[in-house]
């Protein structure tokens, strides 16, 4: 058995576990690409938290993180709801498909389609802003100060990701019939139900999303990088880019690694807050036990 | 007895056959409509020729060269036929070293990540083509061939008694812009094929139907910017990274000119004979140290007040397609560069006339700082070609390698004034920067714009990366409403001392001889006004 993993762990080791250590092991040093590298203790880490980016990121990352929990917790879940409720089997099994094709769309197309379909000079926004009558208001939404982070947190409206609706779907689906009776009988219909019920239910695939969403958002920058580059000035600029930039751009490797070990711990404290926390319905029935 | 509607079994056999065939369909229809995304258009396969070219594997030395605009095969800007020029240079030159094979390659190389991996790794293209200020970042790695050496010896592709015939130096047409590109350390680290230069380009039928005539200085030049506001017309497009770029170094030289004899603390032996008074990191370093260039210099407040002033006769959207909305007529004004003009002469959508000019003076009508002399060069050097490491890879000694002297030469071979006109005039860009190729009529106006003096410095080009990168983003914000004056400010002092600190220990500078200059020059700069924290 241990020899059948064996393969699996190198592989693992090479690719994962060596450059983390790698990275972290250069975060103690001022190393540019090219260049000689030369200790400094803690120094990046220290520099960092002057950073001038630092302060503008972070609100960033927690304004994006905030309301991407908000999406991934809400609509795929009543979607998915709306999905299970539905009586025919062939329309269930329909609407599941539908609902998942759109993952086929590269996310890289799928962002310059917002880009330029929707936030362009004569996209869909604007364009609509023209046909009533106001132009006065139509602009650059990602090029405004005012605008650009709300035009980057509703992309992807209305949040209606495949992968997600199927999660809860499935979390629905293992609801035994038993509690749906009871819980009938108990007079427990609608919404009420849905709350008191099903939300409760799923908890352990909520769980799996917001964990996600968290490493998601908080590693992501490919967005920002695409659309923004994290402009303008810093209103969308986020840790990730900004350790991208110092990585690749300035050439300050030692510093970058810094930066994703603070990105790394801040995931791995986020992790552990939300499985201590965030209880599922296997942990109350565990307690309950 | 209920009737069944079960189907006969031959029908729902005839059902399973028909969408079995229709699966295949479809996936056969997937395939090919892979196969033909996939099948490489014409000017892909005219690009790839070289590739299959016969005896090209069984030559010596492979030289690998990344030409930016003057990629063979490719159209530039969608426009024209595809480019033949390098190919026929190559040609010819394969001819002269049958040893040798050159290689067009296509990469990013304003992409710095890619840049940085490749040389770092040894596996850049031979011959590269980048702004050399971004040479200047790494000079101290070795990725780089110094070119002085070559420079003034003769170019053997050169008959005698011609230009260049004595040293390869003198075949460079716009000499001081050239020569003015030797990195602070002394060294020539490029070879200037071309030059670009900015203008302003302007719809003649809007500034007719307007009554509208071009401006002697930057009044009217603003006072032509509200008429055409209050007309309904945009004034001008332009984005923000051009203004961080040619708007911060015009109008910072329109300002400091007048007390540039105060404070240019020194006279590079070999660059301050073609750039006169041109003001290098270490000098603003120093200055800065003694307030210059902070919220308590007037002067650099007043740069920053006057790109705001102009902005708002800009286009609302600083990310639109500037190209389009000129072309279509939706703007009176487009400040850009040269480059433009292929567009403007070959795209049959620009259906009226057209002219440039070059962005007036300043005088103290306009502003008190400003001592009303001609508006300096911002464009100069475009297609700047660099020698890298991978050049000497045979012997991995500069002094030893034949691949590097035939790099060498196939830039001597490119630079005589046939194959340059060859190159550079195959598109409507670019002005030939050897005497003897002639630029284009269409040029000739940023031929003129061109023997105009050279910035005072360029502020995106002397400090670190991670300057520009906060320098572009702040003011970018600042110019379109999303921090005030004042905080700006408070960024950019903030960015100059990280890069100003950070340029005197990368480089190791010596400031004190700066130091003693400053007292010398005490004497002029006490019979100035407005000087930084002085007034």
């Amino acid at each position: 058995m241990y020899a059948m993993l064996t393969p699996t762990f190198t592989l693992l080791a090479v690719f994962s576990l060596v450059p983390f250590l790698w990275a972290f092991w250069t975060s103690f040093f001022d190393y540019e690409v090219g260049g000689e590298s030369r200790f400094v203790g803690f120094a990046n880490y220290v520099e960092y938290l002057t950073d001038p980016t630092l302060v503008s990121s972070f609100v960033n990352l927690g304004f994006l993180t905030a309301f991407g929990l908000l999406t991934v917790t809400t609509a795929p879940l009543i979607i998915a709801k709306l999905i299970f409720s539905l009586r025919s089997e062939r329309a269930r099994y329909l609407y599941r498909v539908l609902f998942l094709i759109p993952i086929v769309v590269p996310g890289v197309a799928g962002l310059m389609i917002w880009q330029g379909m929707i936030y362009g000079d004569t996209g869909f926004l604007n364009e609509l802003l023209r046909l009533v009558g106001r132009e006065d208001l139509t602009r650059g939404w990602l090029s405004d100060p005012q605008t650009v982070i709300w035009a980057i947190v509703f992309i992807g409206f209305p949040f209606a990701g495949g992968i997600n609706i199927l999660i809860y779907y499935a979390g629905l689906a293992g609801i035994a019939e038993s509690i749906h009776e009871a819980s009938e009988l108990d007079g427990a219909r609608g919404i009420r139900k849905f709350i008191r019920i099903d939300v409760p239910l799923v908890m352990s695939q909520m769980k799996l999303l917001v964990i996600m969403t968290v490493i998601g958002t908080v590693q992501g920058f490919e967005g920002m990088f695409i659309l923004t580059k994290g402009g303008p000035g810093l209103k969308t600029m986020v840790p990730g880019l900004w350790m991208y930039m110092n990585a690749f751009s300035f050439q300050r490797m030692g510093y970058a690694c810094a930066i994703g070990v603070i990105l790394f711990l801040i995931i791995l404290g986020l992790t552990i807050l939300n499985m201590k926390y965030f209880r599922s319905s296997e942990d109350l029935t565990a307690e309950n036990a | 007895m209920a009737t069944s509607t079960v189907e006969p079994d031959y029908r729902q056999g005839e059902r399973c056959r028909l969408a079995k065939v229709m699966r295949h369909f479809v996936l056969i229809l997937i395939l090919g409509l892979g196969a033909w995304a996939l099948w490489p258009r014409e000017d892909a396969k005219a690009g790839s020729s070289e590739a299959t070219r016969e005896g090209s594997a069984s030559r010596k030395y492979t030289i690998r060269m990344a030409p930016g605009l003057y990629m063979p095969g490719r159209r530039p800007m969608n426009l024209g036929q595809p480019l033949q020029g390098l190919y026929k240079v190559r040609d010819e030159f394969e001819k002269v070293f049958p040893d040798t094979h050159i290689e067009f390659t296509e990469v990013p190389v304003s992409s710095r990540e890619y840049l940085v991996t490749q040389l770092a790794a040894e596996q850049a293209p031979d011959i590269l083509n980048v702004n050399v200020e971004d040479v200047w970042q790494d000079i101290q790695k070795g990725w780089y061939v110094p070119l002085d050496d070559y420079l003034t010896q003769p170019n053997p592709f050169i008959p005698q008694g011609k230009p260049g015939s004595k040293e390869w130096w003198d075949q460079f047409k716009y000499q001081s812009i050239t020569r003015g590109l030797g990195a602070p350390d002394g060294k020539m680290y490029c070879v200037t094929l071309d030059m670009i230069e900015t203008g302003i380009f302007y719809n003649k039928d809007i500034f007719k139907r307007l009554g509208l005539q071009l401006p002697k200085d930057w009044t009217e030049f603003m006072e032509i910017h509200r008429k055409l506001k209050s007309a309904g017309v945009t004034p001008l497009l332009a984005n923000t990274s051009d203004m961080a770029d040619w708007g911060m170094d015009l109008i910072f030289d329109q300002l400091y000119n007048e007390i540039l004899p105060g404070l240019d603390l020194a006279k590079d032996p070999k660059r301050e004979v073609y750039l006169d008074g041109y003001l290098d990191w270490d000098e603003l370093s120093f200055l800065f140290r003694q307030g210059y260039f902070t919220k308590r210099d007037p002067r650099f407040v007043s740069v920053f007040r006057e790109l705001k002033t102009w902005r708002q006769y800009f286009q609302k959207n600083m990310n639109s397609d500037l190209t389009k909305l000129f072309v279509t007529q939706k703007a009176a004004m487009w400040w850009t560069s040269s480059y433009a003009v292929n567009r403007m002469v070959r795209d049959p959508d620009v259906k009226f006339d057209w002219g440039v000019f070059y962005l007036p003076a300043m005088t103290k009508q306009h502003n008190r700082f400003a001592d009303g002399h001609d508006q300096v060069v911002i464009g100069g050097p475009a297609t700047q070609l660099e020698v890298t490491n991978s050049a000497y890879n045979d012997t991995d000694d500069p002094k030893t390698s034949v691949k590097l002297k035939r790099t060498i030469a196939f830039l001597q071979f490119m630079c005589t004034p046939e194959n340059t006109h060859r190159v550079v005039n195959e598109v409507l860009a670019l002005l030939p920067n050897i005497i003897g190729a002639e630029p284009r009529p269409e040029l000739a106006p940023f031929h003129e714009f061109l023997q105009r003096k050279y910035t005072t410095t360029k502020w995106l080009y002397t400090f670190d990366l991670r300057f520009n990168e906060i320098y572009r983003r702040m003011l970018d914000l600042y110019l379109n409403d999303g921090i005030p004056e004042g905080e700006f400010m408070e960024w950019m002092e903030t960015n100059l001392k990280t890069a100003t600190d950070t340029v005197v220990r990368r480089k190791q500078l010596d400031l004190s001889p700066l130091e003693a200059k400053w007292k010398e020059l005490a004497p002029i700069r006490s019979k100035m006004t407005d000087l930084a924290g002085v007034n």
